[in-house]
């Protein structure tokens, strides 16, 4: 039985109409709403207008390397789990201009683009994107050097949480103490129950928005629906991840053979970095016009399984799918401890999904563990 | 005194605009070597030039536009504030381009990025630099200050290698160094008739060095890494720990200021952890291959 | 010379600084101070050559002979060094030849006299043979690092520059 504080206090419950009016509430406020949406067989994150550009009745089902978009048996609205897309590609954009150059009589002039202004909603934010939003944080932010495209959008970003009440086969946040249920980071949290939301708000913007929406006291028995559908998630959660010590473990492993096992299947196609929500590695590549006079430089996100990621003098330090994925996952679960003092993994599952050979980094954990049957 | 030895920390300024690039023009070329010359390059801008100050070590980002972006050490004595000497050798396209580029001509510079070495450790200890081919242009600031405050530091010597004595780089300097109180061993890999100096790898210099206290004393290295790794352990069976030993590391650099992700060795980002470490910083991670 | 002298001489040489002063000493005995002057040779490539040289002062450049190229120096030896260790190891044939290129002292010991006295006290021929293979192995990895060529201009591995 919940605990009346773990039901919360400040629990409202949304009919769907009322909650249908949030978008013209976000939009009245300057926000850009962004949320999912269906686009070629997938549940993305979009600019998305209203409740219909939601997935209403769709589900997925993932597994490694598979995505299935199913017909759910009722009109859920976030009936899903997470798709290829993640929030980074509005906090850190797939490609942006970082700064321009124009050849003059004095010659050339340098200038820093400044972020464009931004003004997120990101409407069904799960509590593993909200930690991969925390770690992303701790990347972009921190300093003593800032990104400022990142500060500007974080800054300005809005954050609707809606919790899972539903897991993958590849979900494994519990391990990664991430989720099901979001706990922080959000102005506003939703669970989706039968005909409408349960809604709470953590933040005096969260709280302003609500108050802006026609909502009534939560009822006990709704309040339960709400604990039961979350619970629902975190009972289906299956896969697990043994996270003792993994620092060390791993820094102590770089030459085990189980890296030229997962070599021998890896692609190298970069897919897990791309639809990973805290990889941050860019690269920028030079735009000019056809005179040669203005050019711009434009960021993009890079992978590290990109042959040339790593390219110094003439060759590749990383010169081999081994290293490669040795890296991507050693930065992943170790040393992005080091870095910025949390896993870069929130337990989400993408890479898993997305991996068109299946590889499981759960599965690679246990073999480098040494407990793998 | 000693905190005028610290690493540049970027301004705030800076630091939030991490892209920010400042228009510098070459004010001259010398051709050090066959393919490596040291271009001076001041910045045109009053405001930049004033508040422009790096730490030996540091290194700035320099752009050609349509070209690309390079992590090029400053070799310059600190203490020259109106240009700052960059020696590069041509391995690339950025740095072909910039060949291509005369007297007057302008390019972008982003910068100083990066740690610098232990100069302030240094006091009062001997001071060992062991450097291979075009790795002593980073040690080159560090030289000038350490000659600068002599007095400062106990015995100063200098170990470099190159690969025949053609390629030996600022040769013309090492006889001021000399007279300012530094002892200079050059090496070649490579001996050519008329060489009278000395013929075989630098770790060699080390392994027959007679005039350093290895309980005090800081070595500075740079060079190949393979040439570093040697270097460190000669050093290491003289008596010397990890923690005494400095070196400056190279990785894939492209923003500078560890948001882009390339320049990682293990935990570090070589951009903002190093480029100069102290060796038991990295020792872990420096001899897997392919890390 | 007298034979205090040299072990004294010894004492001093990284090479037989680490024997024990009973081993010093019979080194000592078998042993004669001789000075090169620069551009002296003191054995010649392929000769055949009985001493074992230990470098007092000065520095001797080690060359190989080769048809075309002339007599090309491969490694130059200073103070403490050791030299001519076919003597001691192989045939007395020498694998290079040895050239003063400054004005040297150098120790010298008989070859075959050494070898007696590894085989008659096999703990001081332990502790020579182990300092031979000490200068050995490090003229091994030396020369293993010059065959790297690693300031040749590409692809390098130079620091400072990094890829463009």
């Amino acid at each position: 039985m919940a605990t009346a504080t773990e039901m919360g206090t400040n629990e409202r419950f949304l009919t769907e109409a009322a909650f249908a009016r949030i978008f013209e509430v976000l939009e009245s406020q300057g926000f850009t709403v962004v949320g999912p949406t269906i686009d070629q067989e997938a549940i993305v994150y979009d600019r998305i207008r209203s409740v219909d550009d939601l997935p209403r009745g769709w589900t997925d089902e993932q597994a490694p390397g598979q995505y299935r978009l199913q017909r759910r048996d009722d009109e859920a609205l976030f009936g899903y789990v997470v798709g290829p897309h993640s929030w980074k590609r509005f906090l850190f954009p797939p490609q942006a201009t970082v700064s321009k150059a124009d050849k003059t009589e004095t010659g050339w002039q340098f200038q820093a683009v400044e972020p464009e202004p931004a003004k997120f909603a990101f409407l069904g934010v799960r509590a593993c994107e909200l930690a991969a939003i925390r770690v992303q944080d701790r990347v972009f932010m921190p300093g003593p050097y800032v990104d400022p495209i990142y500060q500007q959008r974080r800054d300005n970003a809005l954050l609707i949480a809606v919790n899972c009440t539903q897991a993958a086969r590849t979900c494994f946040c519990t391990s990664m103490e991430t989720g099901p249920k979001c706990t922080s980071g959000y102005d506003l949290a939703l669970t989706e129950i039968a005909n409408g939301f349960i809604i709470e708000a953590a933040t005096a913007e969260g709280a302003e928005i609500l108050s802006a929406l026609e909502s009534d006291d939560a009822s006990i028995q709704q309040r339960q629906a709400g604990q039961t559908a979350r619970q629902q998630a975190v009972d289906q959660i299956e896969r697990r991840m043994d996270t003792t010590d993994i620092r060390d473990l791993f820094l102590s492993n770089l030459e085990h053979p189980r890296w030229d096992d997962v070599a021998s299947r890896c692609l190298s196609c970069t897919n897990c970095t791309m639809v990973c929500p805290t990889c941050f590695c860019s690269s920028v590549e030079e735009v000019s016009d056809l005179t040669g006079d203005h050019v711009e430089r434009q960021r993009q996100w890079d992978s590290c399984f990109n042959v040339d990621f790593s390219y110094m003098n003439g060759g590749n330090v990383r010169d081999n799918t081994r290293s490669r994925y040795r890296q991507w996952l050693t930065h992943k679960l170790a040393s992005w401890i080091d870095q910025f003092g949390s896993s870069g993994c929130v337990g989400c599952g993408r890479c898993i999904t997305w991996c068109p050979v299946g590889i499981d980094l759960t599965e690679e954990v246990a073999a480098i563990r040494g407990d793998a049957t | 005194m000693s905190d005028g030895y610290a690493s540049r920390m970027p301004t705030p300024e800076a630091a939030a605009r991490p892209w920010q690039t400042h228009t510098v023009a070459i004010r001259d070329v010398r051709r050090e070597v066959e393919g490596v010359s040291t271009y001076d390059l001041a910045f045109l801008d009053d405001t930049v030039r004033e508040a422009y100050r790096f730490a030996p070590g540091q290194f700035n980002m320099l752009y050609l536009p349509g070209a690309g972006e390079i992590a090029i050490s400053v070799s310059d004595d600190p203490r020259n504030t109106e240009a700052y000497g960059h020696t590069i050798r041509v391995a690339g396209n950025v740095t072909r381009t910039l060949a291509g580029l005369g007297v007057g001509e302008t390019l972008g510079l982003r910068g100083p990025f990066g740690t610098s070495w232990p100069l302030s450790e240094c006091i009062g200890r001997d001071v060992v630099i062991v450097c291979g081919g075009i790795g002593l242009a980073p040690l080159r600031p560090a030289i000038c200050t350490l000659l600068q405050d002599r007095q400062q530091f106990g015995r100063l010597n200098l170990l470099y290698g190159a690969r025949s004595s053609d390629t030996l780089l600022f040769e013309r300097e090492y006889d001021d160094w000399s007279r300012q109180g530094m002892d200079v061993q050059t090496t070649v890999d490579r001996s050519s008739p008329g060489w009278l100096g000395n013929v075989g790898v630098v770790t060699l210099l080390l392994d027959q060095l007679p005039s350093f206290d290895p309980h005090n004393t800081v070595l500075m290295c740079c060079g190949p890494e393979v040439m570093m790794k040697f270097t460190v352990m000669a050093a290491l069976n003289s008596g010397l720990s990890e923690q005494q030993i400095w070196v400056s590391m190279e990785r894939n650099m492209q923003c500078a200021v560890g948001l882009c992700g390339h320049c990682q060795l293990g935990p570090t980002f070589i951009c903002k952890d190093g480029p100069v470490f102290r060796y038991d910083k990295i020792a872990p991670f420096i001899d897997v291959e392919g890390l | 010379m007298e034979a205090d002298q040299l072990r004294f001489i010894l004492q001093e040489l990284r090479f037989s600084a680490v024997l024990p002063v009973e081993g010093l000493g019979r080194l000592a005995e078998e042993s004669t101070v001789r000075r090169v002057a620069a551009g002296e040779v003191v054995f010649r490539d392929g000769s055949t050559n009985n001493n074992l040289y230990l470098i007092r002062s000065g520095r001797l450049a080690l060359e190989m002979n080769v048809p075309g190229r002339g007599a090309v120096r491969i490694l130059t030896l200073g103070a403490g060094e050791m030299v001519g260790w076919s003597a001691l190891l192989g045939q007395g044939k020498m694998t290079a030849g040895a050239i003063a290129i400054e004005d040297s002292d150098v120790v010298v010991a008989s070859a075959d006299r050494l070898r007696e006295l590894c085989e008659a006290d096999r703990d001081f021929g332990f502790l020579l043979m182990r300092q031979m293979a000490d200068a050995l192995s490090k003229r091994l990895v030396a020369t293993r690092l010059q065959l790297l060529d690693l300031f040749a201009d590409a692809p390098s591995l130079i620091p400072t520059q990094q890829a463009d």
